[in-house]
């Protein structure tokens, strides 16, 4: 099969600061990390090609350039192509923008079905996987929990969809994208020690605009239909704290606190 | 003389129980807390050892000593486990664990003398309860104290989080007994100081087991108050105010029993209720009220002096309930290693220095840079900081400290992260002219840099194995470098 990821290295939030007086994130130690839903759309295409080695892998991911030792890592893992789409003018891209981009290159390309995760740790829209989904014109499912990778051909994919009540069972004609949720158990291989070492730059292509052409004025902010009015943490609202001692009374109060809050 | 043969020879000096060769058992004692990561995820390289025996004598250890020696088998001393830089990593196929587990008693505790005599598989915390009923203290308290032993932290030459006022384990020790690989038994004797030729304690407080198997030590007791604790605690603008707030302090005479400064990076980790992404600086004073009181107001002269440095001050009570929960316990321990298993993480590793106070944040920067520069995995980095936590009328140590995410097997995760960090570190630190090692012992993976890190004095360290070991039977790989070794680092 001919598989084509789409991956976004995403900041870690777990080492997200956040500066109450000036109600702004603080991103000085931010790293990035490939975003978890995707994590799992890639573990599966290489479920795929574990039992179809002739299966090829592209990654495409968009992003500043500082994420290339990340796709370098992808590449000794090893992913067979790694495609990043990089440029000034793409910067400040809703998901619209990012969609119309990331679909240019794709239209390129030929392939059976394309991966992605369902939504990113830092924006949780789920918008970029269904609208390069209708740009290419093609079938789309997101949240899905497993694919049947016995089931799997170039022509159809069976998969189950997680429902708050019931999974149900789907099948769909390829090409399509399919767009996978997360899962705490989704890992990707380890490279070797040797791969570890290898030089793998020559299977990374990075694309600007020079490459796919785009109209300026429909990329970037520019060509985005949205605004970010406003950045917040969503854990960052400030509580009233109460210091218990680690003795007894302490531990009650901690264990009625999360007891009361279902958390127990 | 093969591997079954040598059980046989040790059933006929020790008792059964004294002989364990429980694969797990093995598996667990092929490597210490260096490979912790690899050794949850049972990928260890290197062998198991033959067996562990525990001697529940002076005499069983000497004759278990010559015994290896006459017939080339190398020796592992274990007392506590909680070694972390490999020293009781096994590289040898025919190796004995000589573990002090029976070597258990508290000789005597001389409240009048101010000293403590035990054997060397005493729990530290065992001697430390019991010198605190009677309102005494070893004043030794490294993170391991629940579970170290007081042979190996005499063997590794450990140091306390209170090592600043009680100085570090070669301060406290008075006298020991060893055995040597020949089988002669030295007591050196208890005195308050002589002047008897050179202080050969030195030649066992931090031999790793390379030269000699320590059996017994006595060490100082010291009167404890901790009503009169005090503690303070600051958030400062950077490292540098707190090495020259540190500095000041002790350069004045002063010795507060806890004296830290923490990078941003490291207080985030350390002290998530008041950190604010800022570093740290915190103190303890303790002894008697005249003492404590005079120390507390040393270190607000200090804070004063480089107020420009200083955001604000902490409440104590944070200070203090932090150092209340510092040790690592056995459960600590097993929780870390059950998490390995499951995860690809782990909580991290450390290597500590030392230089003088002029030179000390040069080599933290530079470490910094050159991380940042050079470190091929930068980008796995989940935490990289570092804090200063015993200092000296002429210097401090710096502890990097460093967590990263792991992004490859289980096997290869020390050549691709931690030793590309811990070379970088050292090799700032040895360019320029501090110390390699600060308390954790050279163990068998900066054994590279030990001719480095002793210069000309190297050939004294050399002639000591020579002399005392001179079939090389004791702890292989420590200290010394092997080029047999190399395959395991």
């Amino acid at each position: 099969m001919n598989i084509i990821c789409l991956v976004k290295f995403v900041p870690d939030i777990t080492g997200f600061g956040y500066d109450y007086e000036a109600s702004s994130m603080v991103r000085n130690h931010t790293r990035m990390v490939l975003n978890p839903d995707d994590v799992c759309a890639l573990s599966f295409a290489f479920k795929v090609k574990e039992r179809h080695p002739d299966s090829q892998i592209q990654v495409v991911s968009m992003g500043p350039t500082t994420v290339v030792p990340h796709m370098h890592d992808l590449l000794r893992i090893p992913v067979d192509k790694g495609t990043l789409i990089s440029d000034p003018l793409f910067a400040g891209s809703d998901t619209y923008a990012t969609s119309e981009v990331l679909g240019s290159y794709l239209k390129t390309q030929s392939f059976d079905c394309i991966l992605s995760g369902s939504r990113s740790l830092d924006g949780a829209t789920s918008q970029v996987p269904p609208q390069i989904a209708e740009i290419l014109s093609l079938d789309h499912m997101l949240d899905i929990s497993e694919i049947d990778v016995e089931k799997i051909s170039p022509t159809e994919a069976v998969f189950s969809v997680e429902g708050e009540r019931e999974t149900t069972t789907w099948s769909m004609q390829l090409p399509g994208v399919l767009s996978l949720g997360r899962s705490s158990t989704c890992k990707l291989p380890y490279p070797s020690y040797a791969d570890l070492q290898r030089d793998v730059s020559d299977k990374l292509t990075i694309l600007t605009n020079k490459e796919l052409g785009l109209d300026p004025s429909h990329v970037g902010l520019e060509g985005s239909l949205t605004k970010v009015v406003n950045t917040y943490d969503a854990n960052s609202r400030r509580r009233a704290k109460t210091v218990v001692e680690t003795n007894e009374e302490g531990i009650e109060f901690v264990f009625s606190y999360l007891k009361d809050r279902g958390f127990v | 003389m093969n591997n079954e043969k040598i059980i046989e020879q040790l059933k006929t000096m020790l008792e059964p129980t004294q002989i364990n060769t429980n694969s797990e058992d093995l598996y667990d004692a092929s490597a210490d807390r260096y490979k912790k990561y690899a050794k949850a995820r049972n990928v260890l390289d290197v062998p198991a050892p033959l067996a562990i025996v525990y001697p529940y004598t002076p005499e069983q250890v000497r004759d278990l000593l010559v015994f290896c020696n006459t017939n080339l088998i190398n020796v592992i001393p274990r007392a506590g486990k909680t070694a972390t830089e490999g020293g009781l990593e096994n590289w040898k196929e025919q190796t004995l664990v000589i573990d002090a587990l029976h070597l258990d008693s508290i000789i005597n505790i001389d409240t009048y003398n101010m000293q403590a005599t035990v054997q060397a598989g005493v729990p530290l915390q065992v001697l430390e309860d019991a010198l605190r009923k009677e309102g005494f203290t070893t004043g030794h308290s490294p993170q391991s104290k629940p579970v170290a032993k007081l042979g190996g932290l005499v063997a590794t030459r450990s140091i306390g989080q209170f090592s600043t006022l009680y100085g570090a384990i070669e301060d406290m020790v008075v006298g020991l007994e060893c055995v040597f690989p020949d089988g002669h038994i030295s007591k050196i004797k208890n005195v308050p100081r002589r002047s008897g030729g050179p202080d050969i304690r030195h030649i066992a407080i931090g031999n790793e087991g390379t030269l000699c198997y320590i059996t017994e030590v006595t060490v100082k007791m010291f009167k404890i108050y901790p009503e009169n604790n005090k503690f303070y605690g600051y958030l400062i603008k950077d490292v540098d105010t707190g090495i020259k707030i540190l500095r000041e302090v002790m350069a004045n005479g002063f010795r507060p029993s806890v004296a830290r400064t923490y990078s941003e990076e490291d207080a985030a980790q350390h002290f998530y209720h008041f950190h604010k992404n800022k570093c740290v600086l915190l103190f303890m004073a303790e002894g008697p009220k005249g003492i404590v009181k005079a120390t507390g107001e040393a270190i607000e002269q200090a804070v004063e002096k480089f107020k420009d440095g200083i955001i604000e001050q902490v409440d104590s009570k944070h200070i203090e309930n932090w150092f209340n929960n510092l040790n690592w316990s056995q459960q600590d321990i097993d929780d870390e290693f059950e998490g390995m298993k499951e995860h690809d993480s782990h909580s991290g590793f450390t290597t500590e220095i030392s230089a003088d106070w002029s030179t000390i944040t040069k080599i933290y920067y530079n470490v910094m840079k050159r991380v940042k520069e050079e470190y091929p995995r930068f980008h796995d980095l989940t935490m990289l900081g570092g804090h200063s936590s015993h200092s000296y009328i002429n210097g401090t140590n710096m502890y990097f400290v460093y967590n990263y995410d792991i992004h490859c097997a289980p096997e290869d995760e020390m050549r691709v992260y931690h030793h590309p960090m811990q070379r970088i570190i050292v090799e700032e630190t040895l360019r320029l002219g501090g110390s390699m090692c600060h308390h954790h012992g050279i163990g068998k993976f900066r054994n590279e840099w030990t001719k480095q890190e002793h210069g000309s004095a190297y050939y004294m360290l050399e002639k000591l194995k020579e002399a005392f070991d001179p079939n090389g039977i004791m702890n292989f790989g420590t200290i010394f470098p092997q080029e047999e070794g190399k395959k395991y680092q």
